[in-house]
């Protein structure tokens, strides 16, 4: 078992160190195998260790890291079923990309450099996924930031995208001091670094202090997890090339602020304020986040808002109480996430770099294929029933409905808002972008549009397990086996039932399906070809300083700029021009002045000539040495 | 000693001055560095004849170091002047005056 979990964790290491060192002067193919196979390798590992482990959990040190004093940093793995899932999703999904990037990549020659990073990530990722140790962890956890940035600022040379990945990392780095201080909390507090001591000792903490590390744990999440006051950097991390979005900014990254909380479940649940602030965030983040892609032109801001705002249901599962459901829904996001960017790559290849879902259109003739993958995605972010993002969706709003706080009623009907608003902004992105429309320009439409068929098949077994993953987690009263559920019950917070009533619970599902349906259908009429506004600028002043609104993410970007960065760089000016500038340096210059002023007179003597030197040098050695030989004849 | 020691030390007295006027009054990079050479040896005669008077060791050893300064600066003095040869073509020392404040 240890020999497969290092493997696991350390195939896609040595991959990008191979590329790292020796990848520039490898074939192109070969290069592209190296980077492939490492990640292949750790899906192997994940299935075998997966098959393995059956019903145990491993604690298993790998190696020591860091020992001083008390503190030691071991890189120890603790195997439980929560990261036996995790591990299992991300290498899959890693695996997938990286085989669509070797599609999407062709025509790029900086490969090497981004299989590299890639690689690099996957193994961050699966440091996350399966560190015991908290500094260990937070090595994967500021490894991910790294490859992050370095993606999204993948095409450097455009000053845009640099500046994209800079924000990310600066805003992420927000996070990550909070998560600092809460390892450092609990080195303090409870002596130990490890996840799995911690949590057994959970119990020992007083309410005060869970609910201190449990917020600045989710202060840490929300910066990686792009959650209500930190949203701003995703939707410009779309910047990066795409697999990296649906990788990076969807299917793995992103949710490892969630998959923290629920590793640390134990401590979160001990304070049920933070609970209730973690589940209030999240239900915000999430209505906020469906409005404000509402409101978006460009595919890939669409789905980065999107993913903002389905990761903040995952947070809602963990504030109500939910590990299981939270987990369910980070699964068949990543599935149906993955699918979507993968499938939104597809369209920008073969539109020529064209974002803009308004002129696009009638792809579903032109992409056959990627229509019905897109399809596929879309309804399962949709949540419309049978797919899989419906069962997860809803059990969270049941889990949250169900909580006995009455707050949680509330938080519920937000989500349940933000819920159907996630209808209408993905069926509005799918029937702009696919169906046909006459209003577009011919020229346009005549574009060739050819991709590799590899890139669309590719995304085959995504949609497949987005179709399938329902079946992961059937509720039982309508006669599943929730198997998902069962299986992570051994997890501390994983409820193998959902907390509602059958009766509850099955009017609930229903109640939301045919809601989902029906928003759907109303979608069809508002954003269907033929509907009369789109296409054409809209004369009225108020829709248009609405969708202003929206597509500027309700201007936090620009408050953040009139709050925090202008009046930073008002100070920075002010240190800069009058302290450092003002005071320091012209004190220097005064000084420097006076020495001048009194030096100008013996800079006559030096003419540059060497032999005036030497005489110099020869009568001023006289001169010293007579004035010695005077005073030691007449002081003797 | 044969010689008397007030000799010794005029030779050296004179050799020290002969090479201070070469190097100062000659123009070339090649005698100045003659010049230093002649200087350097005229201290090391009056050590010499200082430690034969004296009876005292100290003043062989250090010419012995004196020695190795001057071979060594001879190594790379030569150098420099071949360095500066190959740059401005000339071996005039006035024309190095790039330094002039």
């Amino acid at each position: 078992m240890k020999t497969i979990l290092f493997f696991l964790l350390f195939f896609p290491f040595v991959g990008g160190f191979i590329l790292a060192v020796i990848g520039r002067y490898l074939p192109r193919r070969v290069a592209e195998w190296i980077a492939c196979a490492s990640v292949l390798g750790s899906l192997l590992m994940a299935s075998l260790a997966f098959g393995a482990a059956g019903e145990k959990r491993y604690l298993l040190t790998l190696f020591d890291w860091i020992r001083v004093g008390d503190l030691s940093a071991s890189m120890t793995v603790y195997y439980d079923h929560l990261a036996a899932i995790m591990a299992l999703m991300v290498t899959f999904v890693s695996s997938l990309i990286h085989l669509y990037s070797v599609s999407f990549m062709r025509d790029d020659r900086d490969y090497v450099r981004y299989f590299c990073y890639m690689n690099l990530f996957v193994f961050s990722m699966l440091v996350i996924t399966l560190a015991d140790n908290l500094v260990f962890l937070y090595l994967g956890w500021e490894g991910v930031g790294f490859c992050s940035y370095i993606l999204i600022g993948f095409w450097y040379s455009d000053v845009a995208n640099a500046t994209a990945g800079r924000k990310a990392f600066v805003l992420t780095r927000i996070g990550d001091v909070a998560f600092g201080i809460a390892i450092a909390l609990f080195f303090l507090i409870l002596d130990q670094l490890s996840i799995f001591s911690i949590n057994s000792k959970a119990a020992s903490l007083s309410a005060g202090t869970a609910t201190l590390l449990a917020l600045l744990l989710f202060w840490g999440a929300v910066g990686k997890s792009a959650q209500l006051p930190l949203i701003v950097w995703l939707p410009d991390a779309m910047a990066g090339p795409t697999p990296v979005s649906a990788l990076i900014h969807a299917a793995t990254m992103v949710t490892a602020g969630a998959y923290l909380l629920m590793r640390l479940f134990p401590v979160i649940a001990l304070s049920s304020n933070a609970m209730v602030i973690i589940a209030a965030v999240a239900a915000f983040t999430g209505l906020f986040a469906a409005l404000a892609a509402l409101g978006q032109k460009d595919i890939k801001r669409i789905l980065a808002y999107s993913t903002i705002s389905q990761v903040s249901y995952m947070f809602l599962g963990i504030g109500a109480g939910d590990v299981t459901g939270g987990m369910y829904h980070l699964l068949s996001h990543a599935f149906f996430k993955a699918l979507l960017f993968l499938g939104a790559g597809c369209v920008i290849q073969a539109l020529h770099e064209e974002h803009d879902i308004f002129k696009m259109g009638n792809l579903r003739q032109r992409l056959p294929a990627v229509f019905w993958l897109y399809l596929v995605g879309s309804v399962s972010l949709a949540a419309i029933p049978p797919f899989g993002g419906f069962f997860s969706k809803d059990r969270i709003l049941l889990s949250t409905f169900g909580h006995p706080e009455p707050i949680y009623k509330f938080l519920a009907l937000i989500a349940e808002i933000g819920a159907v608003i996630t209808v209408l902004y993905t069926f509005r992105m799918f029937f702009v972008a696919f169906l046909e429309r006459p209003s577009l320009q011919e020229d346009f439409r005549k574009k060739d549009l050819k991709i590799p068929k590899f890139m669309v098949w590719i995304n085959a077994p995504l949609a497949i397990l987005a179709i399938f993953a329902a079946s992961l987690n059937f509720p039982e009263v309508f006669g599943g086996k929730s198997w998902l559920a069962h299986y992570l019950a051994s997890i501390p917070g994983g409820i193998p039932l959902s907390p509602a009533s059958a009766p509850l619970e099955r009017s609930m599902e229903i109640g939301s399906g045919l809601l989902n349906i029906a928003v759907l259908i109303a979608a069809y009429f508002l954003y269907r070809p033929e509907a009369r506004f789109l296409g054409r600028p809209t004369p009225v002043v108020f829709r248009q300083r609405l969708e202003e609104l929206l597509s500027s993410g309700f201007y936090l970007d620009r408050l953040y700029q009139v709050a925090l960065v202008k009046p930073y760089q008002a100070m920075a000016r002010i240190l800069w021009l009058k302290v450092d500038e003002g005071v320091v340096d012209d004190q220097f210059d005064a000084t420097a002045n006076i020495f001048r002023f009194f030096s100008s007179g013996l800079q006559l003597w030096t003419t540059g000539r060497l032999s005036t030197y030497l005489k110099m040098l020869l009568l001023g050695f006289t001169a010293i040495v007579s004035a010695l030989a005077l005073g030691w004849y007449y002081l003797r | 000693m044969i010689v008397p020691y007030g000799n010794v030390l005029l030779l050296a007295i004179i050799l020290f001055l002969l090479g201070a006027v070469c190097s100062i009054s000659r123009r070339n990079l090649l005698m100045i560095l003659i010049g230093v050479e002649i200087m350097l040896n005229a201290a090391g005669l009056a050590f010499v004849a200082a430690s034969l008077k004296w009876r005292l060791l100290d003043g062989q050893a250090f010419v012995l170091f004196i020695f190795a300064v001057a071979a060594s600066e001879v190594a790379v003095g030569l150098a420099l002047i071949v360095y500066s040869q190959r740059r401005t073509g000339s071996l005039n020392a006035d024309q190095y005056n790039q330094m002039k404040g």
